[in-house]
């Protein structure tokens, strides 16, 4: 008897197969944040202050426009969130399941065993991206976790970061992760091996992070920022309660939606094995 | 209805060459056999037949429908092993078969009883593939491509890694589903395979078919080989024959290789001779085919 092949199989696969790598990923995130947590609860407020306002470069670093100092309790808790080690983890995700997408399984030949079923190409996409989305929310919400108990067990964390802000800085940490599943997603479906999905999402990153930093220290290159994802986080500013950072969010997202449609366009037309 | 036709279908690779207008059907219940070296091209024709390769040119139509526009119709209803069969080694037998026969649209009705027959046992379907064997491998590949009753097969060297007691069960099955009007076509360059299970035979040579024919015609057209036992008092040195004939000695062992209409004028001058022994055997697949890949056939 014919059925409808069932749906979601794809989507378990892809998480059920990372699942080490997303349990670890999610626990070194949890131990990270819970350290920054730490020591920022840790250090008494009035060694923090600074007297001068430090640089903007600086004040970049603690994922802040200007309105967030590094040192303080509110821009040591957003350089957590902004720091290569979160960036690192967050990357990992996208890069393994990303590159699964598409570009694994050409790699692999398994392939061959899909592409003879009933499931059309852009099931495979979209099933498979909806788990790397999945995947990508769950550890953006992980990452602020620590600083909700630190709320919980330290006044000066709860002073520091305000409920609704934590979750806006997860929102818009997630945002800039979707931009990035787009640069993996359009990588996965345009080459036949995952280190080319790594290549690009490693450097696309790297990059990016060198400009949104350069850009901000050297005002000559100050119009460059605008094409560094990272110029549109600011979980800083996210955590001491700033209005809603609608217009990065929409930059980020659009940014992440354009790269998944060329990726659909270029996976109707290639060759799967 | 043919179960499977190709007509005409070529896949080039810029300017490498691919496969070139291959044509050729399958009828229902009928085995075929695709033969060729390594490189001739008999994956990329599996592949274009099956849509995983867009085709250059031609068309392919399996159980009449084409399998690039209604893939969603035919798909459920064939099996296909692949040559170089890839699995999730992180997944289980189980968990293998469950994932594929959950996106083949189709209900699985025949694994548990196909896993008997290729002696997969429930204990080696709980171990995650990373442990399994070649053999076991392809079992599993075997199983995913028959769990769900289809009515065409295509398998790319569906025997590798299979122990002989495994192969006889497979032949059987192979030949117990083409008995019930399932068409299978069956590439390998094993011939001895292709000779048990196959009727009809189609070779690729560079990538274009020189023959399509069935197993008997082809080895039919061959010559004979006649394995001759001579006396002691027969000196091998005092015998000459055609060159044609490719004669062979070993001690007072003579092979030759004699057309089909010379066999009885041999023997009848070989007899005036001292014999002890003499065999005549038909030429098997692998030396026909031999002969069409050396430029001609005898």
């Amino acid at each position: 008897m014919t059925t409808t092949p069932r749906s979601g199989t794809l989507f378990r696969l892809a998480l059920m197969r990372r699942k080490r790598l997303l349990i670890s990923l999610a626990l070194g995130l949890l131990a990270f944040e819970s350290l920054i947590v730490a020591v920022a609860a840790a250090i008494p407020v009035d060694q923090l202050m600074a007297t001068k306002p430090a640089p903007a470069s600086l004040d970049a670093f603690a994922g802040s426009s200007g309105g967030v100092q590094l040192a303080s309790i509110a821009g040591l808790l957003g350089a957590g969130l902004l720091h290569p080690f979160w960036i690192a983890l967050q990357l990992s995700a996208v890069e393994s399941l990303g590159a699964a997408v598409v570009a694994g399984d050409v790699e692999d030949g398994t392939m061959e065993l899909i592409g003879v079923r009933p499931v059309s190409r852009m099931r495979l996409l979209a099933e498979r991206v909806a788990a790397l989305k999945v995947a990508a929310a769950v550890l953006c919400l992980v990452a602020v976790i620590p600083l909700v108990v630190g709320r919980w067990i330290s006044n000066s964390v709860e002073t520091a970061a305000t409920v609704s802000g934590l979750f806006v800085a997860a929102l818009a940490g997630y945002a800039l992760v979707f931009c990035f599943i787009g640069v993996a997603v359009l990588a996965s479906c345009a080459a036949r091996r995952r280190a080319v999905v790594l290549g690009v999402v490693g450097a696309t990153a790297a990059g990016a992070y060198a400009i949104n930093f350069i850009a901000q220290a050297w005002e000559s290159a100050r119009f460059a920022r605008w094409i560094s994802p990272f110029n549109y986080y600011r979980p800083g500013d996210a955590l001491v309660g700033s209005a809603f950072p609608w217009r990065d969010v929409l930059v980020l997202g659009a940014a992440g939606a354009v790269f998944m449609l060329i990726a659909a366009l270029i996976l109707r037309r290639r060759e799967l094995v | 209805m043919s179960a499977i036709k190709c007509s005409g279908l070529s896949k080039r690779y810029g300017k490498s060459r691919g496969i070139s207008n291959i044509s050729f059907s399958v009828e229902p219940g009928e085995v075929m056999g695709f033969l060729g070296t390594n490189g001739a091209g008999k994956t990329t024709t599996l592949r274009a037949m099956l849509g995983l390769l867009r085709p250059s040119a031609g068309s392919v139509s399996i159980l009449g429908l084409d399998p690039q526009k209604d893939r969603k119709e035919l798909t459920p209803n064939i099996g296909y092993l692949p040559g170089e069969l890839r699995l999730y080694e992180s997944l289980t037998g189980t968990e293998h078969l469950a994932l594929l026969g959950d996106l083949q649209g189709k209900e699985s009705t025949r694994r548990n009883e196909v896993c008997e027959r290729l002696q997969l046992s429930q204990a080696d379907l709980r171990r995650p593939i990373r442990e399994y064997s070649r053999g076991m491998k392809q079992k599993i590949g075997l199983v995913q491509a028959f769990q769900h009753e289809p009515k065409a097969v295509f398998l790319d060297e569906p025997t590798e890694g299979l122990d002989p007691v495994v192969q006889r069960s497979f032949s059987q099955m192979l030949s117990e589903f083409s008995n019930a009007g399932n068409a299978v076509f069956l590439s390998s360059h094993v011939m001895s395979e292709v000779q048990q299970t196959c009727s009809r035979v189609a070779v690729i040579k560079q990538g274009e078919l020189v023959k399509v024919d069935s197993v008997d015609a082809l080895r039919e057209a061959r010559s004979r080989r006649i394995k001759v036992l001579f006396g002691d008092s027969v000196n091998p040195s005092d015998l000459s024959f055609p060159e044609e004939f490719n004669a062979s000695w070993r001690s007072n062992e003579c092979i030759l290789h004699v057309n089909r209409e010379e066999v009885v004028g041999v023997l009848k001058a070989l007899l005036v001779r001292e014999l002890i022994d003499v065999t005549v055997e038909e030429a098997s697949l692998d030396e026909a085919v031999i002969a069409l890949y050396d430029g001609g056939e005898q």
